[in-house]
């Protein structure tokens, strides 16, 4: 085949390309309700793996695992990520449903499979046009022993016990509302008073 | 190396990040009725809620101890985190006092 006829057929490919991707967006919208379809999926998760470089896809955990490593990275993650992610990294939680794209289930093998490197690296950097951002800080903040401690917590993930759940709720951010709610129930649960406007189910955001 | 360009374009027209508000209720009070689908609460200003219990329920005692809805019963003073679907709830979590805490202070 001549060059130029290669050249109009990819034209030809990428003009029909884009007319079902803006067919798409008209239908739908901009809306962050919809999910991704297999055609973005398959293009974002592989343009993210050409993204990570290869010398940090190699990068291998310099922080050993111990019980006070995983206990200090599951509060961390509480506090930072479980708003997104959840406690149980399933990603099932109200900010997460309503992301494009939605969170993915930490604990399935999609995740699981990355390296520990590309973990480290898409916590450090964040990810281009998706909810997650870059928690990486400059060299003087030193964040990376703290990624690379969630990153031996992710690795955790499809083992969590639901003691640590409960534990990380606790530590899970929270307003002066929620927190004067949750002492509430704990009264209550030890036998306290409810007040009646507190036994009505309550709607929460 | 086309590739990764094409990706790069396409990616960028169409992901936009959005937030949005979620929707969860708490239903506090007295066990009425117990059974393998649902509970029914009885809170404190009288009326009876029906919460549908889920494969992804969590059971928790007030001591943040892990439990399992067998371990439910009638009298029992829970405090229930649930997602409305629809007309129902459905419960995420249920954190429970045995009874007798219950009848300590009625």
């Amino acid at each position: 085949m001549k060059r130029g006829n290669i050249i109009l057929l990819a034209l030809v490919i990428l003009l029909g390309v884009a007319a079902a991707l803006a067919a798409s967006v008209l239908h739908d919208g901009v809306s962050a309700r919809a999910t991704p379809s297999a055609l973005e999926i398959f293009l974002a998760r592989n343009l993210r793996h050409l993204a990570i470089p290869a010398d940090a896809r190699a990068m291998k955990n310099p922080v050993a695992d111990s019980p006070e490593v995983q206990r200090e990275a599951r509060m961390h993650f509480a506090d930072h990520c479980a708003i997104c992610h959840g406690n149980d990294g399933s990603g099932d939680t109200p900010i997460g449903h309503g992301l494009y794209p939605k969170p993915p289930d930490l604990r399935q093998p999609r995740t699981q499979q990355l390296s520990d490197g590309e973990i480290y690296w898409i916590i450090e950097n964040g990810v281009r046009l998706t909810g997650m951002p870059a928690f990486g800080g400059s060299a003087e903040q030193d964040s990376g022993g703290d990624s690379w401690k969630l990153v031996r917590f992710i690795r955790h993930l499809p083992q969590l016990t639901m003691e640590e759940r409960m534990e990380m709720e606790q530590n899970n951010p929270k307003g002066p509302e929620d927190r004067e709610e949750e002492k509430q129930e704990e009264e209550f649960l030890k036998g306290g008073q409810p007040q009646p406007s507190e036994a009505a189910p309550h709607h929460h955001h | 190396m086309k590739f990764p360009w094409l990706s790069l374009i396409l990616a960028l027209a169409v992901a936009v990040p959005v937030l949005a508000h979620g929707n969860k209720k708490h239903v506090m009070g007295t066990l009425e009725k117990v059974s393998a689908e649902s509970v029914t609460v009885k809170t404190a200003n009288g009326k009876s809620v029906e919460v549908k219990l889920g494969p992804k329920t969590m059971y928790v005692t007030k001591d943040n101890k892990a439990a399992k809805a067998g371990d439910l019963a009638v009298g029992q003073r829970v405090v229930i985190h649930a997602t409305p679907k629809g007309q129902e709830l459905i419960a995420d979590q249920v954190k429970f006092a045995d009874a007798t805490a219950a009848a300590a202070h009625p």
